[in-house]
C-alpha cells in the first residue's frame, strides 16, 4: 500500500502559514497565554499542595490504565445500580448509533462543551438525523454559528474577538448586537434560557468518573452544564473510557488538579451527578424525575483509547486531563492556535489524532510541526513526554508502521 | 502491514545525504574540516573535539530551505528515492551553484566558530584531537526526523571514526550531537562508552582561567531547549559569563522554561519557524540586553534569521573568543 502524504502536507502547510500571519490569532493568544500563566502561578502559590496532588494523580491514572477493563465494568455497574443506563461504544460509529437510537428525531437537544463530542462530530450527526442541537457553552455557540472548529480545548473561540462576535450575533438574532462583551453574553443567556427548558435532551461530557460510585464530575464556570444536565427530562453523558478512576476520592483529586492547571483558579461550578433525579418524600416511595432528568444515560466511548493503552510508548497520553496548559506553552500553538491540530490540538493532540481522531495521515503533518522542544512537559501536571511520543510517531510514519502493533502481535502469538 | 508513506522530499534529502555523505547537506569532508588547517590538531588523543559539521553547514540551510519552497512538494515528480542533487536538478537548480551562491562572509563566520572553540579550549589547557575530514555528522537529524533504522545502520560508522581517535571523552559543540551520543547511541551500540561533554561544560570546569571579555553592555542568554531541558545545563552558562565579567539580563522565559527558537521545524515549515524565531528574539530583546548569546548552532542560525530587532546574536564561543588573544 502507498499513502501519498505530500498533498496532506501541502494543504495543511497552507492553512498553518495563513494562521501564522493572522494578527488576530497572535493578539488573542498573547493575551491568553499571559492570563493563563499568571492565574496558574497565582493559584499554585495559593494552593501549594497542588504539585504533590498532581503526582498522586499521575500514579492513580497510570494504575487506572492498567485496570481499565475492571474499572469500566465497575463504572457501568455503578451507573446501573444508581438507576441510570450504561452503554459501551467501541468506536465512533457505535457511539453515534447509540445517540441516534436514544434521542431519535425531531428533538431539541442542549449540549455542554466536550472534546469527545468534537471527536464524534456529535452535534453535526444529531442535526443530520433531524434534531435541533444547541451548543450551550458560549465559545462553542459562537463557533456553531460561525461554522468553525474549536481553536483551544478550553477556550474554543479564543481566536474570535468581540467585534466579530457582535457581527455573528447581529446576523443570527436579526438585531443589532453591539461589540460589548456583557451585552453579547446577555443576548445569548436570554436565547439559551428558553432552549434549556424546551429541550428534550441534555448532553454533557465529564472531566472524571468514579467507578465505585458511578459519579460523573463536571467542571465549569458558565453554569450552562448545570442547566443542560438538570432542566431537560433526559441527560446523556458521553465520556471517554480513560476518564474512569477507581474511587470518589480519586475523582476529587483528579478534578482539583484539572481545574488548577486549566486556569479555573477556583471553578464556578463543580457538578457531581450519579443518576436520575428522584424523590422519596411521599410515603418513602422512590419516584424518578423530580426536578431533574427522569432518565440518566452514560455512554462510555473507547474509539481507539484501548489501542493507545496497549502501546507502552503512548499509553501515558491517556493520563491527559485536558487542562490545556501545554498548548499555552507551545511556541507553535502561540502563533497558530488550533491550526496546529486536527480536532485534538498541539503536541498531545498529535498523539490523540493518530489514535482516535484522524489516524496517521492527519497526524503526520502535526508530528513534523512539533518542535519537540519539550516546554509542554514542564507545564504538564501529568508530565506526559509528548516529544518522545512525537518522535515515536515520526519513526512509525517513516517506516509505514501502524498503531496498536502490540495488540496485533499478541493476537498473532496466540 | 507496512504502508509506504510518501513524505515531503526535503526529509529524504536530509536522510540520504547523511547516510551517503555523512553530512545533512552533503558537504565534503574537506570543506567541513577546512577551519582546522592552521591548528594542526592531532588525529588521536583522549579528548576528541567533535564539530559534527553542524556550524559549518549553517550558511547552506537557508539556501536549501529557499530552494525547497520553490520545489512543489506535492507534485508527482518527486519520489522518495531521489537524492538532493536529483531533486535540485529536477527543480532546475544546480546544486553546485546553489552552494556556491552562499555568501562568503557567512561561510567565513560559521566556519571560524569551530576554530574559535578549539582555540578557547586549548588555551584553557585541554589537549584536543580531531578527526578532520573523516569526521562524520552524528546523525541527530536521523533520530529527530524518525529515520531510526537508518541511524541504526549509520551510527556504527560514526562510532568507528570516533574509536580510531582513541578518545575517552568527546567534547561536542552542538547540544544535539551531545544528546544523541549520550542518550541514543548507547542504546544502539552497547560498546559506545565514551564520556560525552559539551563545550559549555568543559569551559565551565575551568572558567576561572578564562580571559575577561571587555564588553560593557548587558547580554542575555537564550537557553537552547536541548541544553537546558535535556542536558540540564543552564546555570553553567551564567557562571561562565560571570567569570568573564559580563553583565547579564534574564528573559522572562529562560532555563527550563526557555522558549524554543523555532529552528527544529524550519525544513518543513520555514514560515512558522521564522515567526517563532522572531517572537523569541522579541522576548530576549525585551530585557534591553544588546547581545543575545546562545550555545547551539541551530539556535544561532534561527535567532539570526528572526532578528528583525537587529540585536547582536552570537554563539557563546564567538563571545568568549572576544577575550582571547591567540
Ligand atoms: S498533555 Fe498535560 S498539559 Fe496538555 S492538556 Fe493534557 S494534562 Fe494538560
Amino acid at each position: 500500500m502507498n499513502t501519498d502524504l505530500q498533498k496532506e502536507f501541502a494543504d495543511y502547510t497552507k492553512n498553518l502559514n495563513a494562521a501564522g500571519k493572522d494578527e488576530r490569532i497572535k493578539t488573542a493568544l498573547t493575551r491568553a497565554v499571559h492570563a493563563y500563566r499568571s492565574t496558574v502561578d497565582e493559584t499554585l502559590q495559593r494552593f501549594p499542595h497542588t504539585p504533590e496532588l498532581a503526582a498522586e494523580v499521575r500514579e492513580l491514572k497510570a494504575e487506572a490504565v492498567i485496570k481499565r477493563d475492571d474499572l469500566l465494568r465497575q463504572a457501568m455497574e455503578s451507573v446501573e445500580r444508581n438507576k441510570g443506563k450504561a452503554f459501551y461504544a467501541a468506536d465512533k460509529q457505535a457511539a453515534l448509533a447509540l445517540a441516534r437510537e436514544i434521542i431519535g428525531k425531531g428533538k431539541v437537544v442542549v449540549k455542554g462543551k466536550s472534546m469527545l463530542g468534537e471527536e464524534l462530530h456529535l452535534r453535526e450527526d444529531l442535526e443530520e438525523y433531524g434534531n435541533e442541537v444547541w451548543e450551550t457553552d458560549l465559545g462553542e455557540f459562537i463557533l456553531q454559528l460561525k461554522h468553525d472548529r474549536p481553536m483551544h480545548i478550553l477556550s474554543p473561540a479564543i481566536h474570535v474577538p468581540r467585534e466579530q462576535v457582535a457581527e455573528i450575533f447581529s446576523k443570527f438574532f436579526g438585531k443589532e448586537v453591539p461589540p460589548d462583551i456583557a451585552q453579547e453574553v446577555a443576548v445569548v443567556k436570554e436565547f439559551m434560557r428558553d432552549k434549556f427548558f424546551q429541550a428534550d435532551v441534555g448532553i454533557s461530557g465529564a472531566n472524571v468518573v468514579a467507578a465505585d460510585t458511578g459519579a460523573m464530575v463536571m467542571i465549569e464556570n458558565e453554569g450552562n452544564v448545570r442547566l443542560a444536565t438538570a432542566a431537560p427530562p433526559v441527560h446523556i453523558v458521553f465520556v471517554g473510557v480513560e476518564k474512569i478512576v477507581p474511587t470518589f476520592q480519586d475523582a476529587m483529586k483528579v478534578a482539583e488538579v484539572t481545574w488548577r492547571y486549566a486556569q479555573y483558579g477556583v471553578p464556578g461550578y463543580v457538578s457531581i451527578i450519579t443518576g436520575p433525579s428522584k424523590t422519596g418524600d411521599i410515603e418513602k416511595v422512590t419516584t424518578y424525575g423530580a426536578h431533574g432528568p427522569k432518565e440518566f444515560v452514560v455512554i462510555f466511548v473507547d474509539n481507539g483509547r484501548s489501542t493507545m493503552a496497549t502501546e507502552p510508548e503512548f499509553s501515558a497520553a491517556l493520563h491527559c486531563l485536558r487542562c490545556g496548559g501545554c498548548m499555552y506553552e507551545c511556541p507553535v500553538f502561540q502563533v497558530t492556535a488550533g491550526h496546529f491540530g486536527h480536532t485534538y490540538l498541539g503536541g498531545i493532540g498529535t498523539v490523540w489524532t493518530a489514535f482516535v481522531a484522524g489516524g496517521m495521515e492527519k497526524a503526520a503533518p502535526l508530528a513534523y510541526t512539533c518542535l519537540r522542544c519539550g516546554r509542554c512537559v514542564e507545564r504538564c501536571p501529568m508530565q506526559i513526554n509528548i516529544p518522545a511520543m512525537v518522535g515515536e510517531l515520526r519513526k512509525r510514519i517513516v517506516n509505514g508502521e501502524g498503531l496498536g502493533k502490540e495488540e496485533v502481535s499478541q493476537e498473532e502469538a496466540s | 502491514m507496512a504502508v509506504e508513506m510518501k513524505l515531503p522530499p526535503v526529509l529524504d534529502i536530509i536522510r540520504s545525504n547523511i547516510v551517503k555523505y555523512g553530512n545533512p547537506l552533503a558537504l565534503k569532508g574537506g570543506e567541513v574540516a577546512a577551519w582546522a588547517k592552521s591548528l594542526n590538531l592531532p588525529a588521536q588523543g583522549e579528548l576528541l573535539f567533535y564539530t559534527g559539521g553542524e556550524y559549518q553547514l549553517l550558511p547552506y540551510i537557508d539556501t536549501l530551505v529557499k530552494t525547497m519552497t520553490k520545489v512543489d512538494q506535492a507534485s508527482k515528480g518527486f519520489s522518495l528515492l531521489m537524492g538532493v542533487r536529483n531533486v535540485l536538478d529536477k527543480a532546475g537548480i544546480n546544486a553546485e551553484k546553489m552552494y556556491a551562491s552562499v555568501l562568503a562572509k557567512d561561510k567565513e563566520r560559521y566556519n571560524t566558530v569551530c576554530y574559535k572553540a578549539a582555540v578557547i579550549l586549548r588555551q584553557l589547557g585541554y589537549e584536543l584531537s580531531y578527526s578532520g575530514e573523516h569526521e562524520l555528522y552524528s546523525g541527530a537529524l536521523l533520530y529527530e526526523l524518525g529515520y531510526w533504522d537508518d541511524l541504526r545502520a549509520y551510527a556504527p560508522k560514526v562510532a568507528n571514526v570516533i574509536a580510531q581517535s582513541g578518545a575517552k571523552t568527546i567534547v561536542c559543540l552542538s547540544p544535539h550531537a551531545a544528546e544523541v551520543f549520550k542518550y541514543v547511541y548507547p542504546k544502539l551500540l552497547p560498546d559506545f562508552a565514551f564520556e560525552i561533554k559539551t563545550f559549555v561544560e568543559l569551559v565551565w570546569e575551568k572558567r576561572d582561567l578564562l580571559p575577561q571579555v571587555d564588553y560593557a553592555a548587558p547580554v542575555v542568554i537564550h537557553d537552547s531547549c536541548r541544553l537546558a531541558r535535556e542536558l540540564g545545563i543552564d546555570e553553567q552558562l551564567r557562571d561562565i559569563l560571570t567569570s568573564v565579567g559580563v553583565q547579564q539580563r534574564e528573559a522572562l522565559r529562560n532555563r527550563k522554561w526557555t522558549t524554543c527558537c523555532g529552528g527544529p521545524n524550519k525544513l518543513l515549515f520555514p514560515e512558522i519557524s521564522h515567526e517563532v524565531a522572531e517572537r523569541r528574539v522579541n522576548e530576549l530583546t525585551h530585557t534591553e540586553a544588546e547581545t543575545i548569546l546562545t550555545s547551539c548552532p541551530y539556535c544561532l542560525s534561527a535567532l539570526e534569521n528572526g532578528n528583525a530587532a537587529n540585536a547582536g546574536v552570537e554563539d557563546l564561543i564567538e563571545f568568549l573568543y572576544r577575550g582571547v588573544k591567540p
